[in-house]
């Protein structure tokens, strides 16, 4: 049996066991002592489990984090020390190579002259006459600059292998072969070495290559992984029997065993919230990163992105035309996204919201305790069916009646489809979250009004709704930023065109849609045009955000206005 | 409509005083809730220009009462009124009567103030102008002036008229909630339990205006302080499980019950 589970199921005896101990004991305090102990008896059980479960969990959890990290780290070092001698020849033969001098030479000469020629061209700019010359001569010397790096790296390659080759073909050979190896190899070659190396020591998983130097590692991983499990099972089990011992001694009948469980708890319920809150603050990290090395790699000409009124991004990936003016101008993107937002809300906002006056002022219960859940349906279907709907039914239908009425550009990808559509999809948090608030006007407003002669619907308008009003707006306000952020309907329906246009019956494209062109397909990622995306994420982020914020603020003020 | 199978309650009338006129009048008056009987048969006269207070213990149907006056029992989906109550003589139960029309002759005070949300001037204007009682913008201003000064609140608002009428304190709130109901000039005020919300002082303060106010209005006022009641009305209903008990000239109700249950209830045995 593996050693793991043999671990694992003494733990769970032994927690089994606290629990049980730690009953026994209270309610034998409670004899002993004539009757007063200061928690339940299950307590006393749950705070020695808590102690001899505890601690050996979080070895063990340290021991699989990390674990393996500590292994390979020191497996290797060991081997690295054994190809000392091969990494001094290496590095000796590097130096005296006249060979690859004489490239690194001609690759700082490339790499000079590629700056000056960008210093050119920003001066060209500035001074209003046409870079032209100087960006041909950038994109000369970006392609020597290319040609001389694979030329170095081929140089390389054949020193080290003249270098290993002088090894002897004995183990102790081949680990210091194996040694240097890894020394030489980049990080990514790194990991997929230790990764081949383990997936032949432990089995876990498929090596790619299987090489004498891999399985010389893999060797040596061995003994250090054997004494790190061992050691770590070792030190689980021992800090549950001492987690054990040390609670049960501390049992009596005034313990308050209670509250220390508790304090457990409330620990465990706090981490679960710090993860998700952690999480968030890493989404927000990781698109603010990426974000600025994309305004790093447009020369921080932050106006041109927020401000340029040309999306292109297809012609930037030649490496003489990153940043180059108007490729990354986002305008198009924010007009497209307020476009077709300004058509849903138009749909949602008076559709919900008479939706919710009536559901909530005239429906009388039964009608609303059919119709409200019907209602409801409509924000839980999913958005690319909504997407199939504009797409195949409302796209083609409107773009039959443009016709149909004389305007003969219509197309099915339409601005006006996808707002429709996505319109509808919004009309239930608006009516939903407008209705729950007309609701919690207080009926002695209404009465209020009704004893001052009003009509029913003169109640409503005059008095209802102005109360009712930061509540709404903050539905409004909620159902825009799920419109700038719907991604799956504009994507089916609003077509790809990076139109400034404020035509509804033209195609246009969204922040939401130009992330996911960006992003899908044959892509490298570290290319300008990928790093836009989340540049774009980082826009669309800071919208909805403040949009969410300011909605919540409203919602709030009106609640402490009536609760 | 159901049956009532028992015995119509029987109610103590205490002599009217001299040179009463008959303002309200309730015959037969029946209030069911879904099938629970809210009122029973009640049979009342009220006299205008004078406060009349409506006591008993909780669920006794006073409020039920009051709210027949004005026609509000029409918003609860549930309730069903019989019998007949007329104001002046005129059947308020009537199809003919539009209750718009009657609760701009019949005002009404809440118990928590309920301004609505909207300035202070515009909460009172608000009656005058859904029933177009003012000509013009200087009309209004004069209705709102009048009205204010009448609910004693114009002083302290004079100078703020255009700021929300829910930034007063409650007391403050409570007088602009009559000076609404005013401005409509309305011949009956019905107050349902005014001062319940409010702090002493408020509270010694409303019952200052409701004095002055009973030169002009027929007032009736629910409560639930004896005390209250004794101060500030003419003529006193006590009401008990949906009937009237008893019913007079206030100083009498209070010296000289002559129901048991009156007398339990004033001296505080229940309620």
């Amino acid at each position: 049996m593996q050693i793991s589970v043999i671990v694992a199921l003494t733990l769970l005896v032994l927690t089994a066991f606290g629990f049980l101990i730690g009953r026994r004991r209270a309610l034998a305090a409670r004899g002993a002592s004539g009757g007063r102990l200061h928690s339940l008896p299950n307590y006393y059980g749950y705070y020695i489990a808590l102690w001899t479960g505890g601690p050996a969990l979080i070895v063990l959890a340290l021991y699989g984090a990390m674990g393996a990290g500590l292994v390979n780290t020191l497996a290797m070092t060991q081997l690295e020390r054994e190809a000392a001698p091969l990494i001094a020849e290496f590095e000796r033969q590097l130096d005296n190579d006249a060979a690859y001098r004489a490239l690194l030479a001609q690759a700082a000469d490339a790499e000079l002259d590629a700056m000056e020629a960008r210093e050119a061209i920003a001066l060209a700019r500035d001074a209003g006459l046409d870079p032209q010359d100087f960006q041909s001569e950038l994109a000369r010397q970006t392609t020597r600059l290319t040609e001389t790096g694979a030329q170095l790296d081929a140089r390389r390659g054949e020193i080290v292998r003249d270098v290993a080759a002088r090894a002897p073909s004995t183990d102790a050979g081949i680990r210091a072969r194996a040694g240097f190896e890894y020394w030489i190899s980049p990080n990514e070659r790194r990991e997929l070495f230790l990764a081949d190396a383990r997936a032949i020591a432990f089995g876990a998983g498929l090596a790619s290559r299987n090489t004498p130097e891999l399985r010389a590692a893999a060797l040596a991983m061995r003994p250090v992984e054997d004494v790190f499990r061992y050691s770590a099972a070792g030190l689980a089990l021992a800090l549950a029997v001492g987690g054990l011992a040390w609670a049960r001694s501390r049992v009596r009948g005034a313990f308050r065993a209670r509250n220390r469980v508790e304090a457990v708890i409330s620990g465990l319920l706090m981490l679960a919230s710090v993860i998700a809150i952690l999480t968030t603050l890493g989404i927000v990290f990781s698109l603010l990163f990426e974000s600025l090395r994309f305004f790093a790699a447009i020369d921080w000409r932050l106006h041109e992105f927020l401000l340029g009124l040309q999306w292109s991004p297809q012609i930037a990936i030649r490496a003489d035309q990153i940043g180059q003016s108007g490729a990354f101008g986002a305008v198009p993107l924010f007009a497209g996204t307020a476009l077709i937002t300004l058509i849903a809300m138009l749909v949602a906002v008076p559709v919900g919201l008479f939706s919710a006056i009536y559901m909530s002022e005239y429906a009388t219960p039964r009608v609303r305790a059919v119709a409200k859940p019907v209602l409801e349906v409509l924000a839980g279907v999913p958005t690319v069916v909504y997407g199939f709907f504009a797409l195949l039914t409302v796209g083609p239908f409107l773009r039959d009646a443009a016709l149909f009425l004389g305007y003969e550009d219509a197309v099915t990808q339409s601005a006006l489809s996808a707002g429709l559509v996505m319109g509808v999809m919004i009309i239930p948090f608006i009516s939903s979250l407008s209705d729950d608030v007309i609701n919690a006007v207080p009926q002695t407003l209404r009465d209020g009004a009704y004893a001052m002669g009003a009509t029913k619907s003169e109640a409503i308008r005059h008095v209802v709704l102005p109360a009712a009003l930061p509540g709404v707006v903050g539905a409004i306000l909620l159902g825009m930023s799920r419109a700038i952020g719907e991604t799956m309907i504009v994507v089916m329906a609003a077509g790809q065109g990076a139109n400034l246009t404020a035509n509804p019956l033209e195609s246009v494209t969204t922040i939401t849609v130009q992330i996911v062109t960006l992003l899908t397909g044959d892509q490298e990622f570290d290319s300008s045009k990928t790093l836009a995306a989340f540049a774009l994420g980082l826009v669309l982020f800071t919208l909805t955000l403040m949009l969410n914020i300011i909605a919540l603020r409203v919602v709030q003020r009106f609640r402490e206005r009536y609760e | 409509m159901a049956h009532d199978t028992h015995p119509a309650p029987s109610t103590v009338y205490h002599p009217a005083p001299p040179g009463m006129d008959t303002k309200i009048a309730a015959r037969d008056l029946t209030v069911r809730y879904g099938g629970a009987l809210a009122l029973d048969r009640v049979h009342i006269d009220m006299p205008g220009r004078a406060v009349t207070a409506c006591i008993g213990p909780s669920g006794c149907g006073k409020s039920t009462f009051l709210r027949c006056i004005n026609r509000m029992n029409d918003t609860i989906d549930t309730a069903r009124v019989t019998g007949s109550i007329r104001i002046d003589g005129e059947e308020v139960n009537d199809r003919s009567i539009d209750p718009v029309l009657l609760r701009a002759r019949v005002g009404m005070v809440f118990q928590k103030p309920n301004p609505f949300p909207k300035s202070i001037y515009e909460n009172v204007a608000y009656g005058p102008r859904i029933h177009g009682l003012a000509a013009g913008k200087d009309e209004l201003d004069a209705i709102v002036e009048t009205s204010l000064t009448k609910a004693g609140l114009w002083k302290e608002v004079a100078d703020r008229l255009h700021q929300p009428g829910t930034s007063l304190s409650g007391g403050q709130q409570q007088r602009l909630v009559i000076a609404r109901a005013i401005a409509v000039n309305p011949e009956v005020i019905l107050m349902d339990e005014p001062c319940s919300a409010l702090d002493p002082i408020a509270t010694a303060r409303i019952e200052e205006l409701i004095d002055e106010l009973r030169e002009n209005y027929a007032l009736i006022i629910v409560t639930h302080s004896m005390a209250q009641a004794a101060r500030v009305s003419q003529m006193t209903a006590f009401f008990h499980l949906g009937a009237l008990v008893e019913y007079g000239p206030t100083e009498e109700i209070f010296t000289n019950p002559r129901d048991q249950r009156t007398q339990d209830y004033i001296t505080g045995r229940f309620g």
